[in-house]
């Protein structure tokens, strides 16, 4: 089949809300190891399309295959989270009453039954690889913190802290600069870039400065489908994007 | 011998037919009727038969009436000049009056008089004779309930006296009656098989309860009329569950609107607002004892006004609801947006302290408020009997529906408020005073149960507890039906409101509600957003 | 060795409770069985009765708790909970009266024999044996909880629907037990009990070996509950009460773990209303009333929803409250209880030692952030979110 030998394969997506098509007919592929940034107007369907592949909406119709094999339409949230697919949101949601070091402990990969997790007792290795993400998070200072009391670039750095401990194949990242400042924005840039050397990354972003330094293909979408694909340079000219999407 | 009774009875209606042609029961001259009076007193019990029979075929109004006396032993003759009179016991006497006119006499010493003895036999002939005079009474209510007690009697004799009715009877109601009672009585007799079909016939295209008692004792007899029989109690059991299945919708229907009103104001402040209000229960038993209070102002000011007392309390029960709701709002609840549970909680405590100040304010105990005498009684319906109250609930749940509609859609204030549901950053930039728009969604959301306790006062005990039996009903109408949609608690509370009525025969009252409950529970599990839900990313948030 | 593992799994408040709990499971039946009626300290046995109410109602705080507090479900049918389990030691209660009730016939309790019942329902037997009286104490109200959970937290039903749906659950078996031929004493319940265990259920030793395992239960659910929140689980939980889709996104079945705990603290509202009605003598389908499981979430509301010791407190401040105020000023209670759903919802949504958790862990807080040396933390509300319209 098409699908094969790529990480994600979204084709024909389709699907609507009251009569809304949130999504038409979209078609979408990413091989492993790429790292794709994705933008588009308001309403265009970035988010809807985050929520068909981790499983929190159900498509009318369409394919949409990880891994070349697995059909994610039949699978729900935790299940695909478990299949290896990380997902940051665009608010920033982490667990506001527990401490930074908790959230990652919540996050990190490992079994998930409510039996093992009554007798879990954290071993050397998990230790580690926590102070690892802590430190890749440039958080280590603050792992007693509660999270609700880190600023909100913090807590975005947090959350893709959550997914690398996920350890994760793809991670889809929703607007992870929002609210950041230029400085931190352009150190999240770099985490992206290191993060995409050992996996795939889809990122929704409407910083053009932000996806111009991740220097990836883009796509940009428009009422629910691709309008135009490629490097930034050829997305930015074409005249439909201009158009709809980044203004004369 | 039955050749014997049929010629008999054949004699019995030939010396009718004459004395109905001579007289529609009209008045025969005292000197007349006196001799026949007399003799009642006779010797032996054959005497007073024949002048029994004597008496009757005069047709005179007043037979009856001294008939009646005869059976119930008030007959009494004086020993002294066997004069026949009307007598009470008084004292040592008797106070006599004629037994014709009914002119006072002389009272009679209890010594000087004798009572006029009657045994069963003569009681029953008494009865049948004044059964047929009656039939033929001027008066129609007696001649109604002549025949309806010889629907009940089912005696063959009486089927003469029918036909002689039946012949000229001019209201057809009772006439209907007649042949209804003769037909009975038909079946009762050792008539012929193809007039008893045809009696079978006509029974059964009366009163269908009363006719499945007459049939079924005829379902086992051999031959065309068992036959006939067994044919006519099935297609009237088809017919009776037709009009039971009717009747459990229609029952329904009037469930359904008592608990449409309860549900419509929760579902403007829980579907619409988003504000679970378990004090709505309250407002509810506020506004009928706000229909209490009015009825104790008229009935003590204006009691001309009583039928309009409901009309009074309407708008009284919402503008107190209303306003209570309105305090109640600005007071607690918008400190609580965005915090459910909280509210949920908070409201609790508000019903509870209105029941406990209903509670000191009128006491314990129910109150009584008075139906106007529009809403009482009731009509038929094919084979239905309705109130009245039942089916001005059902007209007035639905009207409070449809104007609530009106206001929604229409009104101002249904614009601000459903600009406000739906988007209330926006609505407040665009210069909508989003904090009054809540207060007075809420406040009609609680005005509107007011106006549902003002019909609910009709048919329930008005107590500070009333409002806690429906909060549980209404918050399952809305969660059924699909929260933030008015037609979905519509349909929601019709379906639920006849969903009970047919449960009811099988399970019981009880069991029905608890099942209706159980099935409401795993429907939820099915469709989490009830009936009617909306779908989409804006209901996720 | 068992201290420290104890340790570990219980924090210091915990830790306290429990070892107060102990204690006045052992001072309080010696003070009412061995000091003299006119010492000081000598407490009568209605007040062993009367506190040993408040800790049943007690430990039902501390199983709403457990899911409120920690899981975000907010149960309105608790009462239910802990009415089956009252009714299943009624139950055995009743078959222990034997031949001596008014009707003095040896098998069938006499509710039976009144409405004329041949023999014991089929679900009345094996309740003669406290052992499968006790299973049943667990396993009713757990079996209820877990289809009932099953069901719910399999098609997501959350927040205020499943609150109300709880509620129904209460109102449907209220109307049930209120029912003659259900089999439970209809309208009257259970009730006139004689021995419990072979041991008179009125004598004061009894009432103070009740006022023990009343008070020994209790502890061990201190226990339990901090064992679960102070363990991966417990964080899973708080992060489900927090941000239930995240925790789905992270891969964990948040419906086993809400299913788990909601057993769990099913199985303990059974456990308490087990020893709630040898104490007060009697279960009636009253127990059902929706009422009764609000005014068991205003206790943990009052106490400190999410703490473990908060319930325990509230129970015990509000009943003592209900007990006096019911008393001296009937008129008066239903407006003090309202007005303390409303202050504590306004103005304590943490209740009382949340409020002072949340000073202390502020001030904790404060003490981690001196050590760090990074600028303090930007506050989340002041951070301006731009207007993703368009960029460039």
């Amino acid at each position: 089949m098409k699908a094969q030998d790529t990480l994600l394969y979204l084709d024909g997506v389709s699907v609507s809300f009251d009569g809304f098509r949130a999504i038409n007919n979209l078609s979408l592929v990413l091989q492993t190891g790429e790292m794709r940034a994705i933008i588009g107007p308001n309403g265009a369907g970035k988010t809807t399309m985050m929520d068909i592949i981790t499983g929190k909406t159900k498509p009318d119709a369409g394919d949409v295959y990880f891994n070349g094999e697995v059909d994610l339409t039949r699978h729900d949230e935790a299940e695909i989270a478990l299949l290896g697919i990380g997902r940051k949101f665009q608010k920033p949601t982490v667990f506001e009453s527990h401490t930074v070091e908790d959230n990652l402990v919540l996050a990190l990969s490992g079994p998930r039954s409510a039996f093992s997790a009554l007798f879990h007792r954290q071993s050397a290795n998990e230790a580690e690889r926590i102070e690892d993400i802590l430190y890749t998070i440039r958080l280590n200072g603050k792992r007693d913190w509660l999270a609700a009391n880190l600023s909100h670039g913090q807590k975005q750095w947090l959350e893709i802290g959550m997914l690398l401990a996920q350890d994760p194949k793809l991670l889809l990242v929703d607007e992870p600069v929002a609210g950041m400042t230029d400085a931190e924005t352009a150190e999240t840039a770099k985490l992206l870039r290191e993060i995409a050397k050992t996996r795939s990354v889809l990122v929704v972003e409407h910083d053009m400065h932000f996806v111009r330094e991740l220097d990836v293909k883009v796509t940009c979408l428009h009422e629910g489908s691709v309008l135009a694909e490629g490097s930034l340079d050829f997305v930015s000219n074409d005249q439909r994007v201009i158009e709809v999407y980044l203004g004369r | 011998m039955r050749l014997n009774r049929l010629l008999s009875v054949f004699i019995l209606m030939l010396g009718f037919c004459c004395h109905i042609a001579q007289s529609n029961a009209q008045t025969v001259d005292d000197a007349t009727l006196r001799p026949l009076v007399q003799a009642l007193a006779g010797d032996n019990f054959e005497n007073t038969t024949k002048a029994i029979s004597d008496l009757v075929k005069t047709g005179d109004p007043r037979v009856s009436k001294i008939l009646d006396a005869l059976s119930a032993g008030d007959l009494y003759v004086a020993k002294a000049d066997k004069t026949v009179f009307l007598g009470k016991r008084d004292g040592s006497d008797y106070a006599a009056t004629d037994a014709l006119t009914g002119a006072k006499l002389d009272p009679v010493p209890r010594s000087a008089a004798e009572k006029i003895k009657v045994n069963n036999r003569l009681r029953r002939d008494i009865a049948a004779a004044i059964g047929g005079l009656t039939l033929m009474s001027d008066n129609i209510a007696e001649r109604r309930s002549a025949a309806e007690a010889i629907l009940k009697t089912r005696d063959p004799e009486s089927i003469p006296l029918l036909d002689q009715a039946i012949a000229v009877e001019k209201d057809a109601g009772v006439k209907a009656l007649m042949q209804q009672a003769k037909a009975a009585a038909v079946l009762n007799s050792d008539a012929a098989d193809d007039v008893k079909i045809a009696a079978i016939t006509e029974v059964s295209a009366g009163n269908s309860r009363a006719a499945l008692g007459l049939l079924t004792p005829l379902e086992n007899v051999q031959g065309p009329v068992g036959e006939a029989a067994k044919a006519a109690i099935d297609s009237i059991n088809t017919k009776l569950a037709f009009w039971n299945a009717i009747q459990n919708v229609v029952y329904g229907l009037s469930l359904g609107s008592v608990l449409l009103l309860a549900a419509i104001g929760l579902a403007i402040t829980f579907g619409v607002m988003g504000v679970i209000n378990m004090a709505h229960g309250e407002m509810v038993m506020i506004g009928a004892y706000t229909t209490f209070v009015v009825q104790q102002i008229i009935r003590t000011s204006a009691p001309g006004l009583f039928d309009y007392s409901l009309l009074i309390a309407l708008p009284a029960a919402f503008l107190v609801s209303g306003g209570i709701g309105v305090v109640i709002e600005r007071g607690i609840i918008r400190f609580l947006y965005g915090r459910p549970l909280e509210t949920l909680l908070a409201t609790w405590g508000i019903s509870l302290v209105l029941q406990q100040a209903i509670r000191s304010w009128f006491g314990a105990s129910n109150v009584q408020v008075g139906n106007p005498s529009w809403m009482a009684g009731s009509f038929d319906l094919g084979l239905l009997t309705l109130t009245w109250s039942r089916l001005w609930i059902i007209v007035f749940a639905l009207s409070v529906f449809a104007i609530l509609q009106l206001v929604l859609k229409k009104t101002m204030l249904g614009l601000r408020m459903r600009a406000v549901t739906q988007n209330r950053r926006m609505a407040s930039s665009m210069g909508i005073r989003t904090p009054w728009v809540d207060a007075l969604t809420f406040g009609l959301g609680s005005g509107i149960a007011g106006i549902a306790g003002v019909a609910l006062s009709q048919i329930d005990n008005v107590s500070p507890n009333l409002g806690q039996g429906y909060i549980i009903d209404s918050f399952m109408v809305v969660v059924f039906g699909g929260v933030g949609n008015l037609w979905g608690t519509l349909v929601g509370a019709m379906s639920l409101g006849i969903a009970n009525k047919f449960l009811e025969p099988f399970a019981g009252a009880v069991l029905g509600k608890i099942v209706v409950l159980v099935l409401i529970i795993l429907f939820i599990q099915k469709r989490p957003r009830g009936l009617f839900a909306l779908k989409g990313r804006a209901i996720e948030a | 060795m068992i201290t420290q593992w104890f340790f570990t799994h219980v924090d210091r408040r915990g830790g306290i409770a429990i070892a107060l709990l102990v204690a006045i499971a052992l001072l309080v039946p010696l003070s009412n069985l061995l000091l003299p009626q006119t010492s000081p300290l000598h407490i009568p046995t209605y007040l062993v009765s009367l506190i040993g109410k408040y800790l049943t109602y007690a430990l039902l705080a501390v199983a709403l708790d457990l899911v409120w507090g920690f899981c975000g479900i907010l149960s309105l049918g608790h009462g239910a909970f802990f009415a089956l389990g009252g009714y299943a030691m009624g139950m055995y209660l009743m078959r222990q009266i034997g031949p001596r009730g008014v009707y003095a016939d040896p098998v069938l309790p006499d509710f039976m024999v009144f409405l004329n019942w041949k023999e014991l329902p089929w679900f009345w037997h094996g309740f003669d044996n406290f052992w499968f009286a006790a299973l049943m104490v667990v396993l009713v109200p757990g079996a209820l909880a877990f289809g009932f959970g099953w069901l719910a937290f399999r098609s997501r039903v959350t927040g205020v629907y499943l609150s109300i749906i709880t509620q129904a659950l209460t109102y449907a078996l209220l109307l049930a037990f209120f029912r003659n031929d259900m089999g439970f004493g209809g309208n009257n319940g259970l009730t006139d009990f004689k021995d419990i265990l072979g041991f008179n259920i009125q004598a004061g030793t009894t009432r103070s070996m009740l006022f023990a395992a009343t008070a020994l239960f209790l502890a061990l659910a201190v226990f339990v509950s901090s064992f679960i929140i102070r363990s991966k689980l417990g964080k899973v939980l708080v992060g489900v009460r927090d941000a239930e889709s995240r925790m789905r996104f992270l891969g964990y079945r948040v419906d086993r773990y809400k299913l788990f705990v909601w057993t769990i603290s099913a199985m303990m509202a059974g456990i308490a209303g087990a020893l709630y009605v040898p104490q007060v003598g009697i279960i009636n389908p009253s127990e059902f009333e929706p009422a009764n499981s609000i005014e068991a979430v205003i206790w943990v509301a009052v106490g400190g929803r999410g703490t473990i010791i908060g319930p325990i407190i509230g129970a015990v401040l509000v009943n003592f409250g209900k007990t006096y105020f019911t008393a001296a000023f009937p008129e008066i209670w239903l407006f003090a209880l309202g007005a303390l759903f409303i202050i504590v919802t306004l103005f304590l949504p943490k209740g009382i030692l949340g409020l002072y958790g949340s000073w202390r862990t502020k001030l904790a807080d404060r003490a981690a952030r001196k050590k760090d040396s990074a600028p303090p933390p930007v506050a989340a509300e002041n951070v301006h979110l731009p207007e993703p319209q368009a960029a460039e």
